[in-house]
């Protein structure tokens, strides 16, 4: 079903994560728990990805596996290709072993995670943490220190006040943008951030997110962002991957997912979202519970929530269909989806013009 | 740490000394054949009754520091002053000598296979600890985590005796008692310090057996803080592995247990009597023991009171020290 031309990389872009049927499984009392299911995807350099899906839908999986960091017993198969910058030698990420992995995380791949608060080791100031993290990736400890004190002074922080800090003496943002310069002070070439902000009070989510813009063009970063918050996904993101039921539904640039989503889980997911500007009577859940990973629910994952769904999407699991442009999307009706089920805030913003 | 707090801290530790010698004072003058009578029964037949009654007081004024013609509290401020103002204790009855230069000779043996035996507890109970979090719920997690409740439910001078049995007895490979050879001079020689630590090894043993209780507690510790975010990010950040477990696990499993172990000085310390006397070792313990036997009153006090006194200062030291391995502990603040 899914040839290897679908899913070959576009040609014009420069790949930096080649996922290849991905799968990620945890053995449970039950049975066999498929948290990540043949997942396809690219990710291009100096890109900004946004991942979103509701809570399970195995977004953080798909990116701990990025660094084949699924938390044991976890087991992860499938092919994860980094491109190292400059024509590197390409590297099997499922594949290393310990010492090697141990290296590529934070040198190659950071990530910053939803738990900022409790991601420092309270008994630790905060320069013994860039201290020992250089330490344990051989750099020069004095050069890597005085970079972090440029970054924590991009993120407008204090940088000799923070690093003689212990991380009980900071505030939730401070510490989360520490985390932030720490993520970068091996200067990797990507940065995954999974749910970074929600922890965050509105303000400091939007500060974070207008320094990461910063960050991605000074830095050359290639950013994964991971949150169930769509808006804020718009506002920084350049593609979208869309993940539900452990798989990937549709994935294609922001402005395709957005004004011309051809999933009707992606449509009924943008109808849930709330927003100010529109009316609350136009805000839909969506209906039914979300797929338990241990079932494996033949055909269409979504078929039993999909208002469209028919006898073919029993039959077979519909595979990813090309819209052009890079947008894809695992629907059989995905020319029809549009009209099928409609957006009335995009509508009325389309009908609005420009104005917000 | 503000001075204050210094203050109020040193202040508790001399209230509790003092009412722990008031206390056994108390109690062992209330005894029936207290010291006293106890004195003046041994004096009385070793000198076939024909002593006079005030040479015979003065004679137990010198032995005990009490006047037993005095009133009570008067007896009792003149020991108190003799311990606190001129660190006197007494005369011991049997063995005729200062209490005080007694347990002077005892300690530092005491000392020694107390600070052999702590080492041993608490280092094999962070190891086994850390290493079954690590492992939990395999068969050498249930296997240790088995062999140490099994270990904590035996007495510890009954681990005492099955190894004087099994390694004394049985087979050559330790002495049965004693703390030194005979015939070995002292000295930095090898043969001395072998043998030392060979007479210090079974007491030490079995003394450190008690300390690995901590075992569990540091079991369950280290797997709560395994489930720590921090601990994720480190390995995400690509640390070794043996930063992870010592500076990670190890530190911040610790740290409920830390005060514990400083109060688990004054067990071994303790246990120190009992463990003393199976091994025939002459430390502090042995002499508590003897006194007790001999009815030396004045060195059994003297014994408890420096007992009381090594346990006060343990406990003061672990929390002065306390934040030291936890910053987030600000001593002092209200």
């Amino acid at each position: 079903m899914r040839t290897s031309n679908q899913n070959d990389s576009d040609p014009d872009q420069d790949v930096v994560f080649e996922v290849r049927d991905l799968e990620v499984t945890f053995g449970t009392n039950r049975g066999e728990s498929r948290v990540v299911r043949n997942v396809d995807f690219d990710i291009y350099r100096n890109e900004t990805l946004g991942m979103v899906g509701e809570s399970g839908s195995g977004k953080s999986m798909t990116s701990s596996a990025l660094m084949n960091a699924v938390v044991s017993p976890g087991e992860t198969s499938g092919e994860v290709t980094y491109y190292p910058p400059d024509g590197g030698e390409p590297i099997s990420v499922l594949d290393l072993d310990e010492e090697e992995l141990r290296k590529f995380r934070w040198g190659e791949v950071a990530m910053v995670f939803q738990g900022a608060m409790s991601s420092f080791n309270p008994v630790k100031k905060v320069r013994g943490h860039f201290r020992e993290t250089l330490e344990d990736h051989n750099r020069d400890v004095e050069a890597g220190l005085e970079r972090a004190h440029q970054i924590l002074g991009d993120l407008y922080l204090d940088p000799d006040r923070v690093l003689d800090s212990y991380p009980y003496e900071l505030s939730g943002g401070m510490k989360q943008r520490a985390l932030v310069a720490l993520a970068l002070i091996l200067e990797p070439e990507v940065l995954v951030m999974d749910e970074p902000t929600a922890a965050l009070d509105l303000l400091m989510q939007r500060s974070i997110v207008s320094l990461l813009k910063e960050l991605k063009e000074e830095y050359d970063l290639t950013i994964i962002f991971i949150t169930h918050d769509l808006p804020l996904l718009t506002k920084l993101a350049d593609r979208l991957v869309v993940m539900y039921a452990f798989d990937i539904v549709e994935i294609g640039s922001t402005e395709e997912i957005l004004y011309d989503a051809a999933h009707p889980y992606t449509r009924s997911l943008l109808n849930a979202t709330p927003d100010l500007n529109a009316p609350i009577e136009e805000m839909q859940s969506i209906s039914g519970a979300k797929p338990d990973p241990v079932t494996n629910i033949p055909g269409c994952s979504y078929r039993p929530r999909c208002p469209m769904a028919d006898e073919s999407c029993a039959e077979a699991e519909p595979p990813m269909a090309d819209r052009g442009s890079g947008h894809r999307t695992a629907c059989f009706y995905h020319d029809d989806v549009a009209d099928e089920i409609p957006i009335p805030a995009m509508e009325a913003a389309e009908e609005g013009g420009e104005s917000e | 740490m503000t001075p204050k707090y210094l203050l109020k801290r040193l202040g508790q530790a001399i209230l509790t000394f003092l009412v722990t010698m008031t206390v056994s004072f108390l109690l062992y003058q209330a005894m029936p054949g207290g010291p006293t009578e106890a004195m003046r029964s041994v004096i009385l037949s070793q000198s076939g009754g024909s002593v006079d009654i005030d040479r015979l007081n003065r004679m137990i004024q010198l032995y005990t520091n009490v006047n037993p013609d005095q009133p009570m509290h008067v007896q009792y401020f003149n020991y108190a002053s003799d311990v606190i103002l001129r660190q006197d204790l007494g005369t011991s009855f049997f063995k005729n000598e200062k209490v005080t230069t007694l347990i002077m000779q005892r300690i530092p043996w005491s000392m020694f296979i107390s600070v052999y035996a702590l080492a041993l507890g608490y280092s094999l109970s962070i190891f086994l600890g850390v290493m079954t979090a690590y492992r939990e719920k395999s068969r050498f997690d249930s296997t240790v985590s088995s062999l140490i409740i099994g270990l904590n439910s035996i007495p510890y001078y009954i681990v005492g005796v099955v190894l004087i049995y099994f390694l004394a007895i049985q087979n050559n490979y330790f002495p049965t008692g004693g703390r030194i050879g005979s015939g070995i001079a002292a000295g930095y020689n090898p043969e001395f310090m072998l043998s030392l630590v060979k007479h210090a090894a079974l007491p030490a043993i079995s003394m450190g057996a008690l300390a690995t209780s901590g075992a569990l507690a540091m079991r369950g510790n280290a797997i709560r803080v395994l489930g720590e975010d921090y601990i994720r990010v480190a390995q995400l950040r690509g640390l070794r592995e043996t930063r992870i477990a010592t500076q990670y696990l190890g530190h911040n499993s610790i740290l409920p247990m830390y005060t514990q172990f400083m109060i688990g000085i004054a067990g071994v310390f303790s246990s120190a009597v009992i463990v003393e006397e199976v091994f025939a070792y002459p430390g502090m313990g042995l002499l508590m023991f003897e006194a007790v036997k001999t009815q030396d009153y004045p060195l059994l006090m003297g014994t408890l009171i420096v007992f009381t006194a090594i346990s006060l200062t343990a406990i003061f030291i672990a929390d002065l020290t306390y934040t030291l391995i936890d910053p987030r502990i600000s001593v002092g603040e209200e």
